[in-house]
């Protein structure tokens, strides 16, 4: 058998409607009259597993998994792992260190680029953004938990 | 009479250097957020939210508004110039614009394009001052059984339109509506789904979900190998369009003008459907469809009067019922409720400063859009040509500065992050995630709405139907809910679908 797209898309979304019925299992539903906290989320958890099950079935003859481009995978992979630490970074090194560590990472590690042109590129960049955000238009940038 | 002395007490409030100053930075700031692929309107406001919490609200409103109809005359020029949509809106314009600027004609492309823009923005903010205060006192008869009745049209409409099946699209309004049950409930006080994070207890924002959907998922699926920078650079004498081709281009104008007002009006995507719609029906009525694909002026003409219509006329609902059609508009109407004024009916009466300053600053505006646009041309084509490579990490990083701003919380960028994972997968299994975000954000609205009729009539629906505005727009979803169907069960191809694959065939 082969893998379609539309079934891994449509069992996702039934095990998504799934979590959410055990999720909101402990909240009230309520009647009719005076709804409770659980009667929505119940109701659209079921909407979600009856389109996603005719998604799957009506599914058929769509593309298969490996038809579907994945060439920019590990593009996107990478950018989404550097954007992870610099988040992680963030609340503790602040915008100033995270910032350049970010955009460095992004054009070193992802796009090859010249280290030099990177680094003067990553740090010229944080600057004019704390020069616009900070000064300007007096916005708050973290300043990092690890120097307060 | 009465709008024409309202509209002067706005000109007097939108003339003032100060707010002029302001709609200008909206305007220049849309322009380039328009242009510029990966950040569309959504994420440009966003970004921007924050810095106009300081501003009144006239100012801040005026300049976030500027963001997104600025947005729609920029993002014609990348979709001209490079074939890449700066927005999702210009997508049909990338077709006939591209093919017009490689025949020399790119000059006349973004000139018919920018009077385009300039004839259906001020098309609807004239049909916006005439619409909105009746529109409005209308309004203020709507009960909780008639914004239901009226979100559930807003979510049917989306999925009829929608160019991706109708199931797909109910599916992802369901998963919005899901992610709007995240944080306190508001009748009963029960936590929902937070698992003890205090940041959700206020629920998901609506910023980091859109800006990772839309901002970073593009980004995510993006490569820069894949982006190429050969702009199509125009000489400034090239801009005016011959004669020949401003004859082409008044009909597709005044059609797409009136077109993208009415669409615009209806909850969903409106600017990017009514771009669609414009296309397919240009193309259906012209002479010589053959030239459609190959720089047909009625192809950017129509188009582009269309989502800049729409753009305008997706206010008449904020301004007059208090409900978003999208997230650009969602946004908005957050930045509003932050100032403490809270959009709906009672907006024109309570608020008539606020209210007719910014529909006058919006005639100010498409006028500065007009002038910014084509002689500055030069100016957008040299940010055209910043490799990608260096462009996307500053947008990333922009968006983590707009996504912490707007509540100083790490946990909205993690939000962000996941969301722009979410969007790169819903794009690859070919799902549309407009409707999600419209669904996260009726959804506080559509629960208490329903939750109160439920209670009102004590547990019986015939609420629904006993009132007439509500059983009119419930007889209208169920309408265009048949529709569907029937063009999804019997013609198995219907004219979405159709219009979709021509509009793939002609790119």
């Amino acid at each position: 058998m082969k893998l379609r797209a539309d079934y891994i898309a449509g069992g996702a979304f039934v095990a998504l409607g799934i979590v959410v019925f055990v999720l909101g299992w402990d909240l009230p539903f309520g009647r009719i009259t005076a709804p409770g906290a659980g009667m929505l989320p119940k109701l659209l958890a079921s909407m979600m597993i009856a389109f996603a099950i005719i998604i799957a079935v009506a599914g058929s003859h769509g593309e298969t998994l490996r038809e579907i481009p994945w060439s920019d995978f590990s593009h996107a992979a990478l950018v989404i792992a550097i954007a992870a630490i610099a988040t992680l970074l963030y609340s503790k090194l602040g915008f100033l260190l995270t910032m350049p560590i970010l955009i460095f990472a992004l054009l070193a590690v992802v796009e090859r680029r010249n280290l030099v042109m990177a680094a003067v590129f990553a740090v010229s960049l944080t600057l004019f953004a704390y020069w616009l955000f900070a000064i300007i238009l007096k916005a708050p940038l973290e300043s990092g938990s690890l120097w307060t | 009479m009465e709008v024409l002395s309202s509209l002067a007490l706005g000109f007097s409030v939108a003339l003032q250097p100060d707010v002029l100053l302001y709609a200008l930075i909206g305007c220049l700031v849309g322009t380039l957020v328009g242009m510029l692929p990966g950040i569309g309107p959504l994420a440009g406001i966003s970004i921007l939210l924050p810095l106009t919490f300081g501003l009144d609200p006239t100012k801040a409103l005026i300049m976030l508004a500027g963001i997104y109809y600025g947005s729609q005359y920029g993002g014609s020029t990348t979709s001209i110039l490079l074939r890449i949509p700066g927005e999702a809106a210009s997508v049909m314009t990338c077709i006939d614009g591209n093919a017009m600027a490689k025949k020399g004609r790119a000059g006349a492309a973004l000139c018919i394009a920018a009077i385009g823009s300039f004839v259906a923005g001020t098309f609807g903010v004239i049909m916006l001052t005439l619409i909105a205060p009746p529109l409005a006192t209308f309004a203020l008869r709507f009960g909780p059984p008639e914004y239901t009745a009226l979100l559930v049209l807003g979510l049917i409409f989306l999925a009829y339109m929608s160019t991706t099946s109708l199931i797909r699209t109910l599916l992802m309004a369901v998963f919005g509506l899901l992610l709007g049950m995240i944080g306190i409930d508001v009748v009963s006080g029960h936590f929902r789904f937070s698992f003890d994070i205090p940041e959700l207890g206020d629920g998901i924002g609506i910023v980091p979900v859109a800006v990772g959907l839309f901002g970073l998922g593009e980004i995510l699926s993006t490569p820069s190998r894949d982006v190429k920078n050969d702009v199509v650079a125009p000489k400034f004498r090239e801009l005016l369009p011959t004669r020949d081709e401003m004859r082409q281009s008044a009909g597709p104008i005044a059609r797409g003008s009136v077109l993208g007002f009415f669409v615009g009006i209806i909850p969903g995507s409106a600017h990017i459907i009514s771009s669609f719609i414009s296309y397919a029906i240009e193309r259906r009525i012209s002479k010589h469809p053959e030239e459609f694909g190959k720089g047909a002026v009625a192809g950017v003409a129509g188009p582009e009067s269309a989502n800049n219509a729409a753009s305008t006329g997706a206010f008449v609902p904020m301004l007059s019922l208090g409900i978003p059609t999208g997230p650009v508009i969602a946004v908005l109407m957050a930045a509003l409720l932050i100032h403490g004024i809270p959009p709906g009916p009672s907006l024109v009466n309570e608020q008539p400063k606020l209210f007719w300053g910014f529909v006058a600053s919006m005639y100010v505006g498409n006028l500065m859009l007009l002038a910014l646009n084509l002689p500055l041309v030069g100016v957008f084509v040299s940010i055209l040509r910043i490799p990608y490579a260096y462009l996307y990490p500053m947008i990333i990083m922009f968006c983590i500065i707009g996504v912490y701003e707007v509540n100083n919380s790490v946990v909205d960028v993690w939000i962000m992050l996941i969301f722009g994972v979410v969007g790169y997968l819903l794009k690859k299994f070919r799902f549309d995630p407009a409707p999600l975000v419209l669904g996260l954000v009726i959804a506080p609205i559509f629960e208490l709405s329903l939750r109160q009729s439920l209670i009102m009539s004590g547990g019986s629906f015939t609420i629904f139907y006993q009132r007439p505005i509500a059983l009119v727009l419930l007889l209208i979803s169920a309408l265009l809910l048949g529709l569907a169907a029937w063009g999804a069960f019997v013609a198995r191809r219907d004219w979405r679908a159709k219009m979709a694959a021509e509009a793939g065939e002609s790119a």
